[in-house]
């Protein structure tokens, strides 16, 4: 039945081969533009760390001026980063299971192999919880312990770009490196890693790479290493040393929490109010009560990683479906309405509306499918297309990785093109199985 | 003409009709809303950045080793790059325009964070810092060498005068000119404004007050140092060759880590902004082009098999013209329908996007321009099967099938 279906659609597209090719166009633009702009929305939209990101929590304080909002536009939210006193203290405290303190940094590495250009080295200044908390993989090696942050230790975790660079690729554990004024002992090598979004960072951009090199958290106050995400301050503070921007009000760094429980939720909470109240009684955070445990899902929406433009984008694409769509249902529809005579005839001879209903779907699904594999080719020439103008001129390694076609995809938009050819093929399929045959009979 | 019989043929097949003025308005409400977002786009990536873009460049390095002597180190190499022949001028900067990096305060007219208060984005630069930018002072003069500082590491000291640009002058001062006015620091320290810069763009594209500026007579901290330089016209590449050349001459404890053209730090900002105009460039062309065959193969269509009918009225006494006519017409009315429900479609989607993102409101010519080109591409899509309608012969009316 199937196969006497498939012949009988396949005459009939050949029979309008123009019309037919039209059709097949129609729906594989209106598939390609939705495929290339959910590729990127996809991408943008990942959860990077889906087997604990609702165990992970970014801290938040506002700990912002009385007289203003830290963002006017959203009155109600706390700043992202924190003050270095602020997260000393909540750090220190040990109220979570485990939690990390950190921030970006940088430092010149001159490499002692020839032929290797000195280059500045983007550094993670981190306790280090960072590795566990974050299920960090290591090629070689391992993180630091408690003792390596207090001291601080010169120990090193390098990723494995810069393993490659400096010590071309062998087990590094042990060799030293020097980093800016400082001479380190490489402790860990990284497997590739480069979780996208990058959320327990997003200052630097949200599809950033991580950084080439982690160092133990207390490096950063004794070599008083550069801030390379945001400082932001509120509070006129007059300073001279670099001790005087420690206790200032400036916020520069941040905070994660791993709370695997609902409770460990609830107590942690209660612990970051509770010092905030102690610090309100101190005439510190003069504003309402506001801090907020943000999990990896909530803390990318609430830093707006699924940028405007790519919502809007979404819309505009479902909706030039659309109009492929209505586009093809006006073809079908004359196409199935011209070829009633023969329609009437099969009628005739004893096909009940089913199997015309059956047949002209045949047709239908035939099209979308033709149209959902020519689509797929244009989306991954498009995807192409947008990596060749933005992705290599600009260093930004985010296009490669947002424009990266995946599997979901690829089946998403397949389903999709079906779909859409049954959307369209319904009603004229409907309709031709109404044809009365007696009508078309009589004019031959 | 006459055009009830299109009305009566109309109102016997309308689903036909119906579908291809639902494909002109959808396509309509798209493309006035895209176009919209285009323009935005374009005015946003081609504003007057108010400075020398296309000759300046960036030279990024680090402190390396004991011979470096901050400012005396600094200075050295200013000499440097200023002696190239090619250089105009050259300053030591801790921030680069337009990379969406950059460092911003707030001061006031009176002490004790009183009176009026102006944002500004600021550029800690030496005395050719203004002629490194290119920009154009207004009112006042340029600070002189005398009143260039480095201040310690850390400390919050302000310098004593500044320049800044209009645009932070009129939030300070809206009346009156702010010229050699006094202002503060949140810290209650005295600023004079010497000079007012008509107009210049900061660190941030997307900032609303990416025009409220200040330069600062001050050589920044090495942490956030680079130089920044205007080379004559034409001949920037050729200087960008040569300064790293002839720095790396000269071991006096930095390293030179990348030289970079203030046009590649724009288009590289802008590069977002560039991707939508494209994309929605691309989808607008898509659309008006399946549109435009999808009208064309209905009407074709329809020509071929209305082909007998059209025959008996040449037969009739119908001349070509009126055939033509005919279809023109039948056209015409089915888009007028699609572009009257499109009109109210467009200002749906554009009261949606304006509402769910904030973007500004759809201006309503944007709606006149897409109507007449919706127009346009569909009688142009509709003329071929019109014309071959015209072109049956009468004698097709006497033929059987």
């Amino acid at each position: 039945m199937f196969a006497y279906d498939l012949r009988l659609a396949l005459d009939s597209m050949k029979r309008h081969p123009g019309l037919s090719a039209l059709m097949v166009l129609a729906i594989a633009l209106g598939i390609a533009v939705c495929t290339v702009t959910f590729t990127i929305y996809h991408a943008m939209a990942t959860n990077p760390i889906p087997h604990k990101s609702d165990q992970l929590y970014a801290v938040t304080l506002d700990t912002w001026s009385a007289e203003r909002p830290y963002d006017d536009e959203k009155p109600d939210l706390a700043p992202q980063l924190l003050t270095y006193r602020d997260a000393m203290y909540l750090h220190g405290a040990k109220a979570a299971p485990r939690s990390v303190v950190m921030y970006k940094s940088g430092a010149l590495i001159v490499p002692e192999r020839t032929g290797v250009k000195p280059f500045n080295a983007e550094l993670r200044v981190t306790s280090h919880e960072f590795f566990p908390m974050f299920d960090v993989p290591f090629q070689f090696g391992q993180g630091w312990d408690a003792a390596a942050d207090e001291g601080p230790q010169p120990v090193v975790v390098l990723d494995h770009e810069t393993n490659e660079k400096v010590f071309g690729g062998t087990n590094s554990i042990g060799q030293t490196i020097k980093l800016g004024k400082v001479e380190y002992r490489v402790v860990g090598v990284l497997k590739p890693w480069a979780p996208s979004p990058k959320f327990f960072d997003l200052n630097n951009g949200s599809f950033e790479d991580a950084e080439h090199a982690y160092v133990p958290y207390g490096w950063g106050k004794t070599l008083e290493l550069p801030v390379y995400g945001n400082t932001n301050c509120w509070k006129p503070e007059s300073g001279e040393t670099y001790q005087d921007f420690l206790n200032s009000e400036c916020v520069w760094l941040q905070l994660w929490a791993e709370l695997p429980t609902a409770a460990d939720r609830d107590k942690y909470q209660a612990f970051v109010d509770n010092y905030a109240r102690s610090q309100k009684a101190q005439g510190r955070m003069q504003r309402p009560l506001n801090n907020r445990l943000y999990d990896v899902e909530q803390w990318l929406d609430r830093n707006e990683v699924v940028q405007r433009d790519n919502r809007v984008l979404i819309g505009i694409a479902l909706m030039f479906l659309g109009v492929c769509l209505v586009n093809v249902v006006g073809l079908l529809l004359a196409k199935f309405l011209n070829a009633a005579p023969i329609t009437g005839l099969r009628r005739a001879l004893g096909a009940s509306r089913r199997d015309i209903m059956r047949q002209h779907m045949t047709e239908v699904l035939l099209l979308g499918l033709a149209g959902g594999v020519l689509g797929l080719l244009l989306a991954i020439g498009g995807l192409a297309g947008i990596r060749a103008i933005y992705g290599s001129d600009f260093s930004r390694s985010s296009y490669e990785r947002l424009t990266e076609i995946d599997p979901v995809v690829v089946i998403v938009t397949l389903a999709l093109a079906l779909l859409a050819g049954a959307i369209a093929g319904l009603y004229p399929s409907w309709r031709i199985g109404r044809t009365a045959p007696a009508v078309y009979l009589k004019t031959q | 003409m006459d055009i009830k019989p299109i009305f009566s043929s109309l109102r016997r097949s309308p689903t036909g009709a119906v579908l291809v003025a639902l494909q002109i308005a959808l396509a309509l409400a798209i493309v006035v809303n895209s176009l919209f977002i285009i323009v935005q786009r374009f005015e946003k990536v081609n504003r007057d950045p108010g400075m020398d873009v296309p000759n300046i460049f960036f030279v990024g390095w680090v402190p390396s080793g004991d011979k470096f002597q901050g400012e005396v180190t600094m200075r050295e190499d200013l000499q440097i790059l200023r002696s190239l022949p090619g250089v105009q001028a050259a300053t030591v900067v801790n921030a680069v325009p337009l990379s969406g990096g950059g460092s911003s305060t707030a001061m006031f007219t009176e002490p004790n964070e009183k009176g009026r208060h102006g944002v500004m984005n600021y550029f800690q630069v030496d005395e050719q810092g203004l002629e490194t930018f290119g920009t154009r002072l207004a009112e006042g003069r340029n600070f002189d060498a005398t009143i260039v500082t480095m201040p310690p590491k850390n400390s919050s000291t302000s310098p004593s005068g500044i320049l800044v640009t209009r645009d932070v002058a009129k939030e300070l001062f809206p009346d009156e000119s702010a010229l050699g006015k006094t202002i503060y620091t949140g810290t209650s320290q005295p600023v004079t404004i010497l000079g007012i810069i008509e107009h210049m763009h900061g660190s941030w594209p997307g900032w609303d007050k990416v025009g409220n500026v200040a330069l600062f007579p001050v050589i920044t901290d090495e942490t956030y140092a680079r130089y920044m330089v205007r080379a004559r016209p034409g001949q920037r590449d050729a200087m960008m060759k040569m300064a790293e050349e002839a720095l790396g001459k000269v071991d006096n404890g930095r390293v030179i880590l990348r030289v970079r053209s203030l046009e590649y730090v724009a288009a590289s900002s802008y590069a977002e902004d560039r991707a939508m105009a494209l994309y929605l460039t691309v989808v607008i062309a898509l659309l008006l082009g399946i549109s435009a065959l999808g009208i064309f193969g209905l009407a074709a269509f329809n020509v071929s098999t209305r082909t007998r009918q059209i025959g008996t009225r040449r037969a009739v006494g119908a001349r070509r013209t009126d055939i033509l006519q005919y279809f023109l017409a039948e056209n015409w009315l089915i888009t007028t329908v699609g572009v009257v429900l499109g009109c109210v479609l467009a200002l749906l989607l554009g009261y949606w996007l304006s509402t769910t993102f904030e973007l500004p409101r759809l201006k309503l010519y944007y709606l006149v321009i897409g109507v007449v080109g919706l127009w346009i591409v569909s009688l142009a899509a509709a003329f071929r099967p019109a014309r071959r309608a015209s072109m049956v012969s009468p004698a097709i009316a006497t033929r059987t099938v």
